[in-house]
């Protein structure tokens, strides 16, 4: 579980301080009490809410994005290079 | 230290060799799948690293690139990596998973050889630092001051009609995401890639990149949102004051 900040769970959270907690939040790392301070939070805060399903988004996208991949000629390669290096074990 | 530092760092001369012979029982931290996949490579089975090579190459390609700049530079790397994994295979004594073992000594030779380029390059002006005590957002964008202080100023605008799907349909909008994790830091950039574009479970990736769980989040957070604000910016997505 991500450290909890100094600040008690039960004083009010700003705005300033979900958006810190929020990638701990939506991964569910955070403890029972801090998780229903955030939400009680969202409930009622329409911009906080946004920057969360926002950063959602993003998580969520980054994985779907074009990636860099490895080419099958220098898997090859490396297969080569390491099986000559058993045989020779 | 974590134990899986040392496992390779000092392991090199330094651990006993275990007998190809010792018996079949599980070590801790491997799948049951690496565990078979281990004992077939240490019996010199190519068509055991061929598997391992299919499962882990494109991973350990894009784990490279956050450390060094020039993709044939981490293709170097990751030859290095595999022919690593070879000797020390005897010396891998099961405490971590197998990824998690391959992959921390992908790091350590990708860090030292991105160190090694950088006394060699200029500091690109396209990489963004990373210091650690800045908050993710703009602190501008909050009341600084008064009844509603760490409250919103300038909150985000919803992108209502831009769905996921909009988004990645967007060529523009996949370039902006594409360049933002491009600037990271690589300090920022690995956690991204291991957590989001890898689904690597968080306690692994801590045990790969020996940090805790606090760090974890503070900079995979830094680094979602700097990714965040480059599809604002796309968007036009001044906001507005509350």
């Amino acid at each position: 579980m991500a450290q909890e900040a100094s600040k008690s769970v039960d004083e009010e959270i700003t705005c300033r301080e979900v958006v810190e907690w929020t990638s701990a939040y939506l991964d569910e790392h955070v403890g029972e009490d801090r998780k229903q301070q955030i939400a009680l939070h969202l409930a009622v805060c329409a911009g906080c809410e946004t920057y969360v399903k926002q950063i959602a988004y993003v998580r969520d996208l980054v994985r779907l994005l074009p990636q860099v991949l490895d080419s099958p000629a220098e898997s090859e390669q490396v297969r080569q290079a390491v099986a000559a290096k058993l045989r020779r074990q | 230290m974590n134990a899986d530092a040392i496992t390779y760092t000092e392991s090199i001369g330094q651990f006993p060799s275990i007998n190809r012979k010792s018996p079949a029982i599980k070590s801790p931290g491997l799948t049951k799948a690496e565990d078979a996949v281990l004992s077939r490579l240490r019996s010199g089975n190519e068509g055991a690293f061929d598997e391992l090579v299919n499962k882990h190459h494109s991973t350990l390609i894009r784990m490279a690139m956050s450390y060094v700049a020039d993709r044939e530079v981490a293709e170097e790397v990751v030859q290095d990596t595999w022919m690593a994994v070879i000797e020390s295979l005897d010396r891998f004594e099961g405490r971590s998973s197998l990824r998690t073992w391959i992959c921390g000594i992908l790091i350590h030779k990708a860090k030292d050889r991105g160190v090694r380029e950088k006394r060699h390059t200029t500091f690109s002006a396209f990489e963004s630092s990373d210091d650690d005590n800045e908050e993710a957002v703009d602190p501008s964008r909050f009341q600084q001051s008064g009844e509603w202080a760490g409250h919103w100023a300038f909150p985000p605008q919803p992108w209502d009609d831009r769905t996921p799907e909009k988004l990645l349909a967007s060529q523009q909008a996949v370039n902006a995401m594409q360049q933002a994790i491009e600037a990271l830091p690589a300090t920022l950039k690995e956690v991204l890639i291991l957590r989001d574009v890898e689904g690597i479970e968080a306690k692994e990736v801590c045990e790969m990149l020996k940090i805790t769980e606090t760090n974890l989040y503070v900079r995979l957070h830094r680094a979602r949102e700097r990714v965040r604000q480059a599809v604002e910016t796309y968007l036009g997505g001044r906001t507005r004051a509350v």
